[in-house]
Order: structure tokens, then sequence, then C-alpha cells
């Protein structure tokens, strides 16, 4: 089951980003890291049990992946966070939210879209705290080897 | 070289970037290294539809100009491309030519064709209905619709209509086309089918680009990023709400 869903996750990444225009020698590395947040989110989620915390840290792991990427092959990162945060991407809640509005059944939508909230937020926040470890840290590199 | 041709090639080099959906912090980086690599003193300010650029040049005269992008899309590779380019400029300057015939050859590089894309957006479709839960056969009816929306999406866009009923009606016409494939075949869950087939329309790039943009400070660029991303996903999801409207209530 989770080899299944980390070969949908990897192919997941792929397809969407040729939308995006990419460089194709570059294609396989974003599938990787879409497979990476897959598989990370799952592992806290058998952990915690909660969709919010375990998206935090997929993303966590897909932008600390890319800003290492973006090192080594010398590209701009949002080569690859792009495509791999969207196996994360809460479709299946912000669905729901969308057809308890429609049926009048506002508590769900409330519960529901309270929670594609604190996904799309968690995501976001992931991101933010991760590149900015990666920047601390590579500001300190840097300026050590000035003082040297 | 002239402060008038750096000013060009560097101005050159931001239009692409922000027509191709960089971040800000990206463009005004980049613009302001290739005037420093040539020798020059240049300030840039990055807006969402604009480029402002003021350069000092030998007789500390400032000379400012500008430079308006109307239509924007996202194309991850010819941002590559121009970071490549910057980088070149900053350890070699190229003369005026070069530049020029460097930044028209990434103007004119090669895109995926029509055909590889949309075999992309169906297959999008497919992986991501598989992905939530659903059957083959819903991946199927997921790959039909995906073809139709997004063939008849490119047409709408190349019309030039406005942004929210472009994503209205791809969301109106996803949402019909699964409920009008429950209708034919009964095992397809149509619910299955629409959460696959609106990955298309998701817009990644500029929802993660406003993220980054605010976290470096760019507050205002960041929020107009991060509004259009909303107003994008909220017509989609106006436009499977109607639709479903009209099937729920009106059958």
């Amino acid at each position: 089951m989770l080899f299944k869903m980390t070969l949908l996750a990897f192919l997941g990444s792929v397809f969407p980003v040729i939308l995006f225009n990419i460089d194709r020698k570059k294609i396989i590395w974003c599938g990787l890291a879409g497979a990476l947040g897959w598989i990370v989110y799952s592992i806290i989620l058998s952990i915690t049990d909660s969709s919010v915390i375990s998206s935090f840290f997929g993303a966590f792991a897909v932008n600390i992946y890319s800003e290492f990427m973006a090192r080594i092959i010398k590209t701009p990162a949002s080569m690859f966070y792009v495509p791999g945060i969207f196996p994360l991407v809460p479709g299946i809640t912000a669905y729901s939210t969308v057809i308890a509005l429609v049926q009048t059944d506002f508590t769900v939508a409330l519960n529901k879209g309270i929670l594609t909230l604190a996904i799309g937020g968690a995501i976001a926040f992931g991101i933010m705290l991760s590149s900015t470890i990666v920047r601390l840290i590579s500001n300190i590199i840097c300026n050590k080897g000035r003082t040297i | 070289m002239d402060v008038k041709n750096v000013t060009d090639i560097a101005l050159t080099a931001g239009e692409i970037l922000l027509a191709n959906g960089a971040e800000n912090y990206r463009i005004e980086g980049t613009v302001s290294k290739i005037c420093e690599s040539y020798g020059f003193n240049g300030e840039c300010l990055a807006m969402s539809n604009g480029i402002l650029l003021s350069i000092e040049d030998t007789n500390s005269e400032k000379i400012t100009s500008m430079k308006k992008v109307k239509d924007k899309h996202v194309d991850l590779y010819r941002i590559e491309l121009i970071n490549s380019f910057s980088r070149n400029i900053e350890i070699e300057p190229l003369s005026y030519d070069e530049a020029k015939k460097n930044l028209e050859e990434i103007k004119q590089a090669p895109n995926f064709t029509m055909r590889v894309r949309t075999i992309a957006a169906c297959m999008t479709g497919f992986i991501y209905t598989l992905f939530f839960n659903g059957s083959i056969i819903d991946g199927l009816a997921s790959i039909i619709i995906c073809l139709i929306t997004y063939t008849i999406f490119e047409k709408i866009s190349q019309l030039g209509f406005f942004q929210f009923l472009e994503f209205y009606l791809a969301g109106t016409l996803i949402g019909g086309a699964s409920m009008f494939s429950h209708f034919i075949i009964p095992t397809i869950n149509q619910h299955n089918v629409i959460t696959g087939a609106i990955m298309i329309l998701l817009p990644g790039v500029v929802l993660t680009n406003g993220i980054k943009d605010v976290l470096c400070g760019d507050f205002s660029a960041g929020v107009a990023k991060f509004c259009e991303a909303m107003i994008v996903i909220t017509a989609v999801g106006l436009g499977i709400g109607t639709s479903l409207f009209i099937v729920l209530k009106g059958l």
C-alpha cells in the first residue's frame, strides 16, 4: 500500500510539472521530491494521527530537499518544491467543504473548511520555517569563510 | 559598455523573469547583479506587473526606466535559463550583441508541444484520482474529462477572458462532466473523479511564490500573489459548487 502510494506520489509530481514547462533532464528529481514528501507525511501520520502536523513535516522535508538540490545542481529551488507539495494538497477536504456548502450543512462545512485552512497553513509554515533555517545555516557558513 | 545598453539587457532579463512567474526577490537580485557586473550601480524595484530600474551613470546622473509586463504565465525552464545567464555574466561580462543574442535565444527556448501538455494533464487527473482512493474506471473517466477541460481551457485563455471567468467555467465543466459520467456508468464515483480532475487547475507556483515573497519581506508582492491564488481557488470551488447545486437540486 505504501509502495503503491509512493509510486503514485512520484508520478503525481512528474506530470503536473510538465504543465509548468521544466528542463527535461530534471524531471526525475522533481518526482523524487514528491515521493519524499509523501513518505515523510505517511510516517508522521501513522505516529501522530493528525493530518495537519504530518502536512507540516511533509512540506518541511520537501523544502529541505529542494534547497539542497538547488545548491547541488545550481538551479532555483522552486523547480523542486512546487511539484513536491502537489501530493500534500488537501484536495479531498476542500471538496468536502464545497459539497457541505451545497447541501446547506454548515456545521460540516465549517469543520472541513477550517481543516482545509489549517492544512494549507501548515504547508506554508513548513516551507517558511525550513527555508529560513537553510538560509540561516548558509549565512553562518559564508560569514565563517569571510572571517577566517 | 554604455549605460543604455546595460539598462536594456538588465530590463529584458527582468521582464522575462516577471512574465514567467519568478519570485520578486529573484527579479530584483538578478537585475541589480547584472548592473553590478558591468560596473554600474543599479537599483531595481519589481511589482506584480512591472519593473522599475534606476541606474547611475559615470557622471553620477541617475537614469530611470520602466518596463510593464502584461501577460503572465508560469514557465520554470526560462527562469532557470535566466538564472544561469546572470551567473555567467557575473563571471565574465559579455558584449552587448552577445548578451542580446543570448536573451533572444532564451525567449525562443523550446516549449512542450500542445500534445505533450494535454497528455500530461490527462495523466495528472488519472494519477490523482487513483491517489485519492479512486478505482481504475474512475481514473479513465478522469482522463476523458481532463482531456476535454484542458483543450477547452487553453482555447478560452487564448481569447483573453478574465482569469476568474476562465477558472469558473473550467470548474463548472469538470463538475458537470463528472456528474454526467456517473449518470452514464453508475459504478463511477463522481466525487473521486472531481477531486482528481481539479488538480490540473491548482495554482501551485503562484501560491508558493507568494509564501516565499512574504518570507523575504516583500509583502506587497507576496499578498498580491496570495490573493491571485485565492481567487483562482475560489473560482474553481464556485464552479464546482454551481454544477453540484444544479444536479442535486434541479433533478
